[in-house]
């Protein structure tokens, strides 16, 4: 009852903002509720009447978040969760004040969040969660989390809030460390994947620091295997077939990380076939090998969003692929971290762009592969390349980082930009 | 005649790309018409029996002890290698390890291998950003920085001037230190392929002492165009922020 004011306000600003930028989800009424009623975030997050799950890590939080609540709701769990942009503080608030009724309570069993790793332990003040699930730990975003031990050091923070269990990657060894001061009374769920998963890996998993042994049979659940947008979980003795949202060991990680939580979460009410069938169903994931048909053309997006994630991309460009266009924009400010990649399979690019493309092309010269030419202007860039002939094999492909992306789906007026 | 480049501790020293730059010299001296490979170096029992460069990255500091440990059994090496004039390149904590040692917050003391004058010791506050360096030796060096203490006792021979970003530290105005070929820097990731000029220096050392001449290849200057593209952008930055001349 306390929060009426509050909440009235803030459902005034979020509706004055809709006014003034029509379909535009806002962090403003987040902001204006958190200024006037501090309270209200831990309280709404603590208030779930099946507790909070938080997902958190340096990369697959996204899509393991995804899978997660598609998991829950397949066993008719009510759920609410927070879209991948609003993980923050005000933006959290502001999702909320979405669902929330006039007292500012929010419809649903359990909230399921996606949590920026460096946000996190701020926002997760005072909170009480269920459940944490640790993804893993990789170098990011240099100039935000300087170097892993920081990044292992906010998710421990985070790791601190649950009070019933945490989940976490078996094959990060930061991850390992940190479950093992996991204080008593507190379970420890595990995921990893199989000897064999990592020798197909042609580069590993990408964490930091790789785990020097695989999780046993038994002790959490296993990617036994993974064969294109396929894999099979071992969860004990049970062999569970999955079809993944798209090619690529990392979902197949996402997808055993959604299950061992899930598997936290509901307990004796968990079914491993309903889980299968939920992240069967999954359809593909934004921004990530999405095909697209602009101009009268199939187009191939690739979002690249930090090292590990790139060098699987690439890796999983069909090598025949004869039209790439390659935009870094200004969210990757020192690209020197996505060094220690390997590009050489991709041979040619049509065209580096984005802001960044001078410091891209350089890398990808360095790594052998052949530039056409370098178009600073990403408008200019994408007009030429998909004005070109289409190419005799594969499809004309555009590999970006998030800022291009946005600025790429703006100028073909595709729907999801913001 | 293969010219082999040595990159020590890859995995724990190569936070920011730094490693890549054996890569950088090797890709340079293939376009110039000189065999070169690189060897990554995990342990002693690694090294090759020949060096003709060597690159150490930077590292975290929950390493620093590991690394130190792995460095001093090369110590020897390293140690015969930099009075030899073979050219190393130290970027960051491994340039640290490489001095008379790193004082943490606490006043406990990481003993380096002593190979490079000076010491690190604590900053208020981490120096991240671009970092623009007027060196004499090896002209306008571009790149960033990202480093938890200052740098106190090479004054008498740094590797040059401070023109935007904090370098050195501690209002001395400097970046770096050099010692005959050996040369230690906070510019990481890949500065040899941003700042041509330095890489094709240490790569004329390093062909030199081999008895190869070094002229840079026609693929080196179209890579080039890139660099120069590259820095203007970064110069340009800086210029924003500041009033500098690059
Ligand atoms: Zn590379």
């Amino acid at each position: 009852m306390r929060y009426a004011p509050a909440i009235l306000v803030g459902r005034l600003t979020r509706f004055a903002a809709r006014l003034r930028k029509p379909g535009g989800g806002s962090a403003v009424p987040g902001l204006v509720v958190n200024r006037i009623a501090p309270g209200y975030l831990k309280r709404t997050l603590s208030g779930f009447p099946q507790g909070l799950i938080v997902v958190s890590g340096s990369s697959g939080k996204s899509t393991t978040t995804k899978m997660l609540v598609a998991i829950l709701r397949a066993h008719g769990v009510d759920v609410f969760t927070n879209p991948s942009t609003a993980n923050i503080s005000q933006g959290l608030t502001s999702a909320l004040l979405e669902q929330a009724d006039w007292r500012g309570r929010v419809p649903g069993q359990v909230a399921v969040l996606e949590m920026d790793e460096g946000h996190g332990a701020l926002v997760m003040q005072g909170v009480d969660a269920r459940i944490v699930t640790l993804m893993n730990v990789m170098v990011d975003q240099i100039d935000r989390f300087h170097d892993s031990d920081m990044v292992a050091g906010m998710l421990a923070r985070i790791a601190a809030r649950a009070h019933e269990a945490i989940v976490v990657n078996a094959d990060d060894a930061y991850l390992q460390r940190l479950a093992a001061k996991a204080p008593a009374g507190v379970a420890v769920r595990r995921f990893g994947v199989s000897e064999r998963v990592l020798a197909a890996a042609p580069r590993g998993l990408g964490y930091t620091e790789t785990a020097t042994r695989r999780l046993e049979q038994g002790d959490g659940v296993r990617v036994e295997s993974v064969d294109g947008a396929t894999a099979v979980l071992a969860d004990g003795a049970l062999s569970v077939d999955l079809r993944l949202p798209a090619r690529g060991t990392h979902y197949a990680v996402d997808a055993a990380a959604a299950y061992a939580t899930a598997k936290a979460a509901l307990g004796e009410g968990f079914s491993p076939r309903t889980a299968a069938d939920a992240l069967s169903a999954l359809p593909a994931v934004f921004g990530r090998g999405e095909r697209v048909r602009v101009r009268g053309q199939e187009v191939e997006f690739v979002l690249v969003q930090n090292p590990a994630s790139y060098q699987l991309n690439v890796d999983s460009i069909a090598p025949e692929t004869e039209q790439i266009l390659f935009a870094i924009g200004s969210d990757v400010r020192d690209p020197s971290y996505f060094w220690p990649t390997d590009a050489s399979s991709l041979k040619r690019v049509s065209v580096v762009s984005g802001s960044k493309a001078a410091e891209a092309a350089l890398m990808l010269a360095y790594d052998g592969v052949e530039i056409d030419r370098v178009e600073t202007d990403l408008g200019r860039a994408i007009d030429d390349f998909l004005a070109s002939p289409p190419p005799a094999h594969g499809v004309k492909t555009i590999i970006f980082s998030a800022d291009a992306m946005r600025r790429t789906r703006a100028h073909l007026g595709l729907t999801g930009a913001e | 005649m293969t010219l082999t480049i040595a990159a020590l501790l890859p995995a724990l020293q190569n936070t920011n790309g730094d490693a890549q730059n054996a890569q950088v010299l090797a890709r340079r001296a293939g376009w110039a018409g000189i065999d070169a490979r690189v060897v990554a170096v995990a342990s002693r029992e690694e090294l090759p029996d020949h060096v003709d460069a060597v690159i150490v990255g930077s590292g975290n500091d929950s390493t620093l002890d590991a690394s130190r440990e792995a460095l001093l059994t090369m110590h020897d090496e390293l140690r015969a290698w930099g009075t030899e004039g073979v050219p190393i390149l130290a970027v960051g904590t491994g340039w640290e390890l490489l001095s008379w040692g790193i004082e943490r917050p606490d006043g406990s003391v990481v003993e380096g291998l002593g190979i490079l004058p000076g010491r690190s010791v604590p900053r208020a506050g981490r120096a991240t950003g671009d970092l623009v360096v007027a060196s004499p030796r090896f002209g306008t060096l571009v790149g960033f920085e990202n480093h938890a203490r200052d740098y106190i006792g090479a004054e008498g021979s740094p590797l040059g001037r401070v023109r935007a970003g904090i370098g050195n530290g501690r209002d001395a105005g400097q970046e770096g230190v050099v010692m005959g070929s050996v040369i230690g820097t906070h510019l990481h990731g890949p500065v040899l392929a941003k700042n041509p000029g330095f890489a094709d220096a240490i790569l004329g050392i390093a062909a030199g002492r081999a008895g190869l001449e070094y002229t840079p290849g026609p693929r080196a200057a179209a890579v080039d165009g890139y660099a120069a593209a590259a820095r203007e952008a970064q110069l340009a930055a800086v210029r924003g922020a500041a009033s500098v001349d690059g």
